[in-house]
Order: structure tokens, then sequence, then C-alpha cells
């Protein structure tokens, strides 16, 4: 259950720069969230509808952006992506030497305030 | 109205994890963070490389557990400074916990400070502490089927510790398929095949701590 403490970050971050703009509440939270990253999107919707309420977020809903893991083979000078969590090889030409490129995202960025 | 904010999530815990970090160096303390399963055998290799570098290297321990205080008990009879954490439900330690207890801890006169985090293959991985380095602990009894299965925590190890290899004979676990899919997933992995039950292995697995110490 560690999406409990993501979702607490993640709030802590919405609400500090809604404060510190001076707006009142929040709509919205956008984040992404990476295959590799290690979040389940279903618990950490989950964790954060329980730790909002009683903050001026309470009645935001938490939008989240799931992104594969994609890279780039140096072997063959093609871009792949894939379904799993991690990539050990090309999906295409089966070398070694790839570069990802995404897939372990956590971030939150965007907001509707008002 | 919509406002853009582009923030790491885990932005607070790696903060204090770096405050740990400059603490840790300005102490001269080598800082590893030891991850694994419940069961494979964390507890065990902590005593056993305490044993090994009796007289040689000064360690401390935190200890990680959701409860109770058995692991604590076990290195502190081998007159170690020991702490122990109870997250009290959470599933791993983070840079704060750590941060709380480091008061009870003389670290000026550590070499090495153990960080045992909460026995699980997923969450701890995640969370910095502020550790040199995190070291995963697999036991072969739980089958050569976990890097592929929980790929991150061998992407985040620098060194992983296969344990319990007496009872390969007893297992249809391939050591050859764990190193080969760890590789993959991490070409730098330092590995290391150690029985703490029988001491096999211990030797070679504590030179290499001697050598990143001093």
């Amino acid at each position: 259950m560690h999406e409990v403490s993501i979702a607490q970050s993640l709030l802590q971050i919405a609400v500090d720069s809604c404060k510190k703009e001076g707006y009142k509440g929040i709509e919205i939270i956008k984040v992404k969230v990476g295959k590799a990253s290690g979040i389940m999107p279903d618990a950490l919707s989950f964790a954060f509808d329980a730790v909002k309420i009683g903050t001026i977020a309470e009645k935001a809903t938490l939008t989240i952006d799931e992104i594969p893991v994609s890279g780039f083979c140096e072997g063959c000078k093609s871009s792949f992506t894939v379904e799993e969590a991690y990539v050990l090889s090309c999906p295409l030409c089966g070398n070694i030497s790839i570069r990802v490129e995404t897939g372990h995202e956590l971030h939150v960025y965007e907001m509707d305030v008002f | 109205m919509k406002v853009k904010v582009v923030s790491h999530i885990l932005e607070a815990n790696d903060r204090i994890a770096t405050e740990n970090r400059k603490l840790f160096n300005e102490s001269g303390v080598y800082v590893i963070n030891l991850m694994s399963a419940p069961g494979a055998g964390k507890t065990s290799l902590i005593e056993k490389t305490i044993q090994e570098l009796s007289g040689k290297l000064k360690i401390g321990v935190i200890e990680g557990d959701i409860a109770g205080s058995d692991d604590a008990r076990r290195i502190a009879n081998l007159r170690i400074p020991v702490v122990q954490i109870n997250t009290g439900g959470a599933c791993h330690l983070d840079a704060n916990m750590i941060s709380e207890v480091l008061d009870d801890l003389i670290l000026n006169e550590l070499d090495i400070l153990i960080i045992e985090n909460v026995g699980n293959l997923v969450c701890p991985a995640e969370f910095k502490v502020g550790e040199n380095m995190k070291v995963m602990l697999l036991s072969i009894a739980e089958g050569d089927d976990k890097p592929l299965k929980y790929p991150l925590m061998f992407q985040e190890s620098s060194a992983l510790v296969l344990n319990k290899i007496d009872l390969l004979p007893y297992t249809n676990a391939s050591i050859e398929k764990i190193k080969k899919n760890s590789l993959s997933l991490n070409p730098k992995l330092k590995i290391f095949e150690v029985s703490c039950r029988t001491g096999e292995g211990i030797g070679k697995w504590v030179k290499w701590l001697q050598s990143l110490v001093k």
C-alpha cells in the first residue's frame, strides 16, 4: 500500500502550489504515472480519495495518464513501445543496446483550480 | 482555471534523503539499504556480516519492520548499536522515518550503517532513504522467476545477494536463470552467492563490502 504515501505526496504538492498562488480549491489534479514506476493506478485513485478528505482538494478528481515503457534501439535505429513494465531487449530486432526513454514517470503536471 | 505544475511526486522524500545522505557523508559512514521479500534472510545476512567484520569495521543497524522488535534483539545480542523502526503498517521505509531515528545512533563512530528495509519486493525500491547503495537479497527458495516479476527492485540495486544456496539441490530454481535475467535488467549488478546457514560465500561478500568502505 505505498500508493497511500504517493497519494499523500501528490496531494501535498497540489495543495501547496494552489495555496501559494492564492486559489481556494482544486477540481482536477493530473498526474503522469509510468508503467515501470511500480504504481498501480487503481490503488492510487483509491488512496487519493481517502487522503483528500478535509483538504482544499476534497472535491478534486485525480486524472492518471499511464505512460508505457518506450525507448530507442541503437541496433536497428527504431523506436519501440512495449506492454510490459520492463524491457530487456529491442522487441523488433532483439538487440540489447537500447535506451529506455519513458515509463518511469511519477509526477503532477497540471491542475484545475478555482 | 488550469495551472501547470511540474513536480515529481517523490520530491519531498528525495529532499529528505539528500539531507540524510549529507549527514552520512559528513560522519564518514557508508550506508546500505538492504531489501528483500520476508524470510529471504536479511537479518541473518546482517548477523553474518557483523561476525565477519568484527574488529575490522564498526557497524550500526536500523531495523525496519511493520511490527515487533525480534530482529533488533538479534542484532543487539551481537553488541552492535541498533534502532528498531516499526512502520505500523507501511510496507517500506522512507527518508523521513530514517531521519527521525538518526539521533539514536552515534554516526561518527560507525563505518557502515545497514538499514534493513521492510520485507517486500515492491515498494522499498521506490523510496530513497539517503543510502550509498541498495542491496537486494533473494533466496533461492523464492524461485527463479522473481527478477522478471519484480524488475524495479533488480534495476535499482547495486548488488544482488543470492541466499540459501545450500538449498539448491532441493528446489527447481536455476541460479543461471536468475543471474541471466537479473543482469539483463541491470548489467552493472554485482552478484554474490551465499548461504547464511553454512557460511558459504559470505567471505567474498564481506571482502567486497570492505573494499567499498575503505
